[in-house]
Order: structure tokens, then sequence, then C-alpha cells
């Protein structure tokens, strides 16, 4: 991904709306954009886990961006979308308020994200784009994709394994 | 050779050497129960010797070392000159778990010096000569007279009857008929065609009417280094004698004249014979001829047995399943489309046509679909095969004696079940061994025979497999059960005076129940019974025990057939379309409303005299409460069981039966607890599958349809 930025002049962006703001993520990460179809509502997963869709006979997760982000719910429209992506092997589905466009840009327009930028989180934040004073917000997938829970177990038993080592 | 060859090669010489080392492990076993049954020690010898020439033209000489030694005395108990014994099989076995183990190396460092030979080589000469000590007399008995015989000039002891009347016949018209011994030389690299070369040549001066070891054995290379001919020929010995010394590799010939009258045997010198000889040339050569197309054996190419299988990457058989999955999920959306468009349109050719194509595709694809299914079947032999030498050991171990009766091997069961079920039968087997069937003393006295009976059988039951381990040995007593819980803490002494004694009897399923240091204590068994019954349930089997004091007790599982595919109850609960596997459901009934009573603030309701804790699907999974729109009075409830537990899970409406592919919920989602996984349903739409095992876990039901006091 590091030397990519350094060789590659222009970023192939996917870009989206979510509450009013504009956001993009890498095109190579996305698998495909499909209409809201029925989800299968899955117990016992994060609420920001909408359930399960068939895509041609596969089984995909989908999450709603918004409840991911803590952002304000809303109803689903007309124009939104799932946006299918893949990252690191795992395909996940994501629900966002409209896709607007695929565009291009320049990395060196690409600055590291302000802390204040959006009312997203910005752990979960790649850099800020800027073109035609249009300010776009990059997502760092492998952060959004990531169960916190998960981690915090990883973390856990590391610590008791370093604890045990300790004694 | 390029090592892609090399490791080409490798393979298929592993993949034999598996075969060959199964073949003998089945086959010594056999011979202890058999003693000497010559097509069981020509087989394990033939499987010693294909073995031998493997390994060694693969250069692991190590592992042709000791196969040679292993051949050399099946050799010797295949001649008869020595006798099966224990003690010798022991050793064989022991020969094979090294040859095993070498093959294990070979797989991991490509070469076979590391396990030492020299100690199991040594006690095969022992067995050798102990055997030859005891056994063999009346062996020796008939090498002197075949040694007589061969002094005589006689060797007449290996003939037919059909084969005398031929050298009879022949001599008569002046023909001599030889028996000549061909020895090789030691270092002759393709022994079957030095041995083809002598047959051709012989045969234009003769006929030859029968060879030891038979023609085939020999094309098949199976002799040592000399083999024996008999030749009708009016050539004199050293015509014949120079004849096969022509040919390269052959070390010596010695050739004695065969006789059946008492005529003296060197007929050569009598004129008459010889004019005699040549007026009935002619003829009696197309009489000898035309006899032994009849009787005596030629060399006959034999088309090897070609074996009408090919190797298919596991992987590739998952792939097949995954897509033949996707068609049957699609002929199911075919004939849902097609009904709506029936309904728009009405009766038309064209949806007439789209009806038939519908119904074939939907033929094809239930045909394709068990096809592949059966292509990831395998007998259960593959596991099986590998328990009458663990059945063996073990008992020599307890110093028992042990009947070990399987049957139904072919039963057939998809290969991820196979894999799965191998750990649980070995504990079920040790179990029966160590602790269930009694010592000979014991079962003498109360009564039975010395011989303890084990039995592993197999069948299929509807769409199940049925895999029962049983004894005739002291059965489980539910007293000392319960005692022994209680004990341990696993229940309380008011539950326990409650129990029947099958509910005592399926404690040893409880974790904890007991550990392999404290088995001796209880009378029974109780070796990790937790991890068997995990493991079944892991493929969505289920395990159940029936035992009687003293007369003994069989273990019964019930297994799907294949995991990737299941028959499923289809219900629903809210917008929800739920697959519960029809191996975890145990019965559904209706539930009027005021049978519903609350006990401990679990509502119960009582069927046939038994308590059945009940809850309500939806609330179990997680999902919010909500408002029931109208009081219902009946209420569907589908009783699930896991092992012994029963629940009952409150629906809202049941669909019916359907086969279902079962998919992942992915990576992202991982494992959640009461989900088995998802499934698409004929409308596209996805369909959770619960796993019930879970599902009982998270109610906390502990066991049984409790006694209604």
């Amino acid at each position: 991904m590091q030397e990519e930025k350094k060789t590659v002049i222009e970023e192939q962006l996917v870009v989206f709306q979510l509450s009013g703001e504009t956001y993009g993520i890498e095109i190579a990460n996305v698998h495909e954009i499909i209409r809201m179809q029925d989800i299968t509502d899955i117990p016992r997963t994060p609420d920001f886990v909408e359930g399960v869709i068939n895509l041609r006979g596969r089984i995909i997760p989908v999450i709603d961006l918004r409840k991911r982000f803590d952002l304000e719910v809303s109803e689903y429209t007309q124009a939104s979308r799932i946006i299918v992506v893949e990252v690191e092997g795992v395909t996940v589905g994501m629900i966002v308020d409209s896709v607007s466009e695929v565009l291009r840009l320049p990395t060196n327009n690409i600055e590291p994200p302000p802390a204040m930028v959006s009312s997203v989180d910005a752990a979960y934040l790649r850099g800020v784009g800027k073109l035609d004073e249009q300010l776009i917000i990059l997502l760092n997938l492998n952060k959004v994709l990531e169960k916190d829970e998960k981690e915090q177990l990883k973390d856990e038993s590391l610590q008791e394994v370093a604890a045990a080592l300790e004694e | 050779m390029s090592s892609f060859d090399m490791s080409q090669y490798l393979n298929v010489f592993l993949d034999e050497a598996e075969e060959q080392l199964e073949i003998m492990d089945e086959g010594f076993i056999k011979l202890e129960q058999n003693g000497d049954d010559a097509d069981l020690l020509n087989k394990v010898f033939r499987a010693a010797h294909t073995l031998k020439g493997a390994s060694a033209s693969m250069g692991f000489t190590n592992m042709a070392g000791l196969t040679h030694e292993m051949e050399n005395v099946l050799d010797k108990l295949r001649q008869g000159e020595i006798g099966v014994s224990q003690h010798l099989v022991d050793v064989l076995l022991e020969c094979l778990d090294a040859l095993g183990q070498m093959k294990q190396e070979i797989i991991s460092s490509g070469q076979d010096q590391g396990i030492q030979t020299d100690d199991l080589v040594t006690k095969l000469k022992q067995a050798i000569t102990q055997e030859e000590g005891s056994g063999a007399i009346p062996e020796s008995k008939s090498d002197g007279r075949l040694e007589r015989e061969r002094k005589a000039g006689f060797a007449l002891s290996d003939l037919t009857e059909v084969e005398k009347n031929l050298i009879n016949s022949a001599e008569i018209k002046g023909y001599y008929v030889y028996r000549i011994k061909v020895e090789l030389s030691p270092g002759c690299q393709m022994k079957s065609v030095r041995a083809y070369l002598v047959f051709n040549n012989l045969e234009d001066v003769g006929e030859i009417i029968k060879t030891i070891p038979s023609t085939e054995d020999i094309e098949d290379e199976k002799f040592d280094n000399s083999f024996e001919i008999f030749l009708v020929t009016n050539e004199d010995q050293n015509k014949v004698s120079n004849i096969i010394m022509s040919i390269s590799e052959i070390e010596a010939v010695s050739i004695i004249p065969v006789s059946l009258s008492n005529r003296d045997t060197d007929r050569a010198s009598s004129e008459l014979h010889n004019e005699q000889r040549q007026k009935t040339e002619t003829q009696a050569g197309q009489q000898a001829q035309q006899k032994q197309g009849k009787a005596a054996p030629k060399i006959q190419v034999q088309p090897k047995k070609v074996s009408q299988t090919i190797r298919v990457d596991v992987e590739r058989l998952e792939n097949l399943m995954n897509l033949v999955g996707e068609l049957v999920i699609d002929r199911t959306r075919l004939t849902d489309v097609g009904e709506t468009i029936k309904g728009k349109l009405g009766a038309d050719d064209v949806v007439e046509s789209l009806e038939e194509i519908t119904v074939h595709v939907g033929r094809i694809t239930s045909e394709l679909q068990e096809e592949i299914l059966k292509a990831r079947m395998l007998p259960i032999e593959q596991v099986f095969k590998r328990f009458p030498r663990m059945v063996r050991d073990l008992a020599k171990k307890a110093n028992k004696e042990i009947d070990f009766i399987v049957e139904g091997q072919e039963t057939e069961l998809d290969r991820t079940v196979i894999e799965e079920i191998s750990d649980p039968l070995i504990h079920l087997l040790r179990n029966s061994i160590d602790h269930g069937i009694e010592p000979p003393d014991e079962r003498r006295q109360i009564g039975k025979p010395e011989k303890g009976t084990v039995k592993l059988n197999a069948f299929h039951e509807e769409n199940q497999i049925v895999i029962t381990v049983s004894d005739d040995g002291r059965g489980i007593d539910p007293a000392k059960i319960r005692q022994k819980a209680l004990e341990k803490g696993l229940i309380t002494a008011e539950a326990a005076s409650r129990m029947s004694e099958q509910e005592c009897i399926n404690l040893i399923f409880t974790p904890g129940f007991s550990t392999a240091s404290q088995v001796s204590d209880v009378s029974g068994r109780g070796v990790g019974m937790d991890i068997v019954r995990a493991h079944i349930e892991k493929i969505n089997g289920i395990i159940d025990i029936d035992s009687e004091v003293g007369r003994g007790t069989t273990f019964t599982i019930k297994l799907p057939l294949t995991l990737a595919i299941s028959r499923s109850l289809l219900l629903r609960v809210r917008e929800n379309v739920l697959a519960i596997p029809l191996v975890n459901v145990v019965e559904i009934i209706d539930v009027e409303s005021d049978k519903i009573y609350s006990m401990q603030n679990q509502e119960v309701t009582v069927i046939r005299g038994n308590v059945l804790p009940l809850f309500k699907l939806d609330a179990v999974l997680g999902w919010p409460p909500r408002e029931e729109k109208t009081e219902r009075t009946k209420l569907p409830v589908v009783v699930a069981g896991i092992s012994d537990k029963r629940v009952g899970f409150i629906v809202d409406t049941l669909i019916g039966e359907q086969e279902i592919v079962i998919k992942p919920l992915g990576d992202y989602l991982g494992q959640i607890p009461g989900l088995a996984g998802a499934t698409i349903l004929g409308d596209g739409r996805v369909a959770l599958i619960l796993d019930v095992r879970g599902l009982v876990e998270h109610t906390g039901v502990r066991s049984g349809y409790e006694q209604a006091n």
C-alpha cells in the first residue's frame, strides 16, 4: 500500500454520501454496488450488523455504515445502496445513503485526517482528499471492518499470556 | 530423472506402500485367527514382495531390507516349512509398525534410514528357527520323499493327473520329458523377461507342460531366483541345456529326465525308438499341442487389471458440491418463476415448454447432486479396517480374549463424516475392551464364554448412518454411576434420587464425570465420554447407550449421511424462516396454551408423563420480545434433541421439510452461538440454520425429559 502511493499518481475512488458528508473508498476494494434488498436478520450480532443477503448464491453480511459510525439513523430510500467490499478476503456489504460517482484523485491532494474533519471517529479515516473545493473523506476499510470485540479479545488473551510469562 | 518426476513417483509409491501395508496388517490378524490359510498366505506374501520391489526401486533400502526378511518368513509359512504362531504374528506386526514409521519418515524427510531394523530382523530369524524346531515335522517328511524321487529321476509329486497323462502319452510316442530347473543370476534385473526367453526358446524344440511356480506367477516375478519347467521334447539333455544357457543372466541349469514307466530313462540308445519317433513325430507333435491347449499353461500375456478409478483432489469435489448447491437453489427458483408466468399468461405453448424444461432441469439437477454426493462417499471400511489390529493389541495388553466382529464395512458415508468418526469409535472400542469385557477368569465364573465379544456394526437407516459398538461385558451399573456423580458433585442428592436408571447411565457423558486416572474405580466406562459425545455432536450426530448389568453395553451412534446438505425442518418465527436439521428434531407437537405451566420460572408442558421445558425460539435466539397480536390457543412446538437432552421450542408456524445446502455465514460474522450457518431458499431469500446444540446449551437444560412428579 505504502509503495503504491509513491508510484501511483492518482487514486480511483468510489464516492458515496453518508449523513450529508462525502466519503471515498478505493475502487480496488469494491466488489460491486447493489440496490437495497431483503436482509435477513441475524441474532446476537452487534447493532450495526443488519443481517445477511444472498449475493448470487453467496451469503454476505451487511452492515449499516451510519450505525457503524454512530451517526444518526435514517430510513433507507430509493437512493440507498449496498457497496460490497472485499478486504483481506473478507466480503462485507455496507449500506450507504447513496453512491455518487467514481473519480480520480491525485495522491498529493490527500492529507492526513485532521481531528475534527467529520463526525466519524478519526481512527476510521485514512485521510482527506480535496478535489475542486470538494472534501472527500477517505475511509480506512481495514479499521471499519475490524471487529472491536475481536480485537479486545485478542488483546486480553495476549495480556494473559504476558502475565503468565511474567510469573 | 527430474525432481518433479521423482515426487510424482513418490506419491504413487506411498499410495502403493499404504495399500500393501494394509493388506499385510489385515492378513496377519486373520492369519493369527485362521492359521495356515494358503490363499491368505499367498496374499500377504505378494504384498510383502510388491512392497520390497517398490521400495527397492525407489532406493529405500532400509524398507526393502526389512520387507525382504519378512518375505522370507512368509515364504517359509507358505511352503509349510514353519507354522503360524502368535509370537510370529507379533513379530510380523512389529515389523509392520516399523514399515509404517519408515513410510512416515519418507513422507516427512524423503528417506528411510532413521528406523533401526536390526532387532526386528534378528527377531524374525529367531522366530523362524523356533518354528522350524517345533512344528515342521510332517513337512520334512514330504521333503524327504521329494528328494528321493529326485534322486531316482522322478519328480512327480508336483504333477496333476492330467499332466501325468500328458507325460505318459509323450513317452509312448517316444518323446523325452525333462524336469528342468533354471537358476537366474543373483543380480538378474528383469527376471520375468529372462523366464519368458527361456520359455520361448524351449518352445521351439518342444512343449512346456508345466512350470513351478505357475506361469502367471513367473510373469509377475513371483519367484525367487529359480523356477522349474516340465518339457516334452525330442532333443537330448545337452541340447536343451545349451538352449537355455545361451540366454544371458542364467546362472545354472539342471535337467532331470522324468519317466512314469519303469523303462530305462536313457532311451536315446534305442534306435528302434528313434525310428518310431521319427515316424510319428508330426502326429505326436500335433497331439501334444492339442492336449496342451487344454492342460498345460502357456505364457499368456494377461492384461493387467486396470482399476477404473482416478484420484481427484478433494477440494475439486467440494467445489463441484458448491456449484450443484447453486443449481439446486436455482432449480427451485425456476419452478417459482414458472408458476408466476403461468399465473400471468395462463395456458400457453411457451409456458408449457418452460414447464417441461423446468421439470427436466430439475430432474437432472437432482441426479447430479446425488452423483456428486456419491462421489464424496467412502465405505466406512476406511475407518473400520484399522480396528482389528487395535482391538487385538488392546486385548492382549489387558490379558483378555476378545472376538472382534465387524459388520457393514461397505456402508458408505461422506468423507467429512468419516474423518470425524474415527476418534470416537476408538474411544468406545477401547472402553469396551478395558472396562466392558471381564477378564477370562471372571467370565468363566459367571458362566459366560471366556472369549468376550465386541461387535462393530454400520448400516443405513433412512437418511442416516447408524454405527453400533456393543460388547457382552459387565454393563454399566447405574447405581455406581449415580454414586460417583454425587461424589463428584455433578448432581445434587435430590436430583440423584429422582433420576431414572437410564438418566444415571447418561451421566457418563457429563463433562468432568471421569478422567482416565479414576476409571478403575468405576465399574464400566467413563474415559472421556464427554469428548466422545462432543465429537459426535460436532458432526450433527447423536449417541445413545443401552446397557444391562452383567449382559453388556451397546452404544448407538446416528450420523447424517453428509455435512454439506441436510434435510431440515423449515419453520417461521416472525418474518424469519429458520431451518432445524431433521436429525435434531425428535417430534413436533401442538401444545394447548392452557397446558403450559410454570415451574420455577420456567415454562413447561407435560408429554406422556414427562416434563418438557419450553422456550420461545425468538427469545432463545436473542431477538427482543414482542407483543403477541392474538392470544394463540395452540402453539406449534418443535421438540429438539441433542444427545439425551430434550427441549421444546415454540415457533410461529411450520413450513415443512426440505433439503438445504449449508453455507457458512462468513469470516466477518464468525461463529454465532445457536447458528450453524445459512441457506438460500427457493425464492432467493436467506434462511438461518439453527445449531440445536448451541441453542440447547443456551437454555441451560441439563438432561432428558424430566420426570413429572
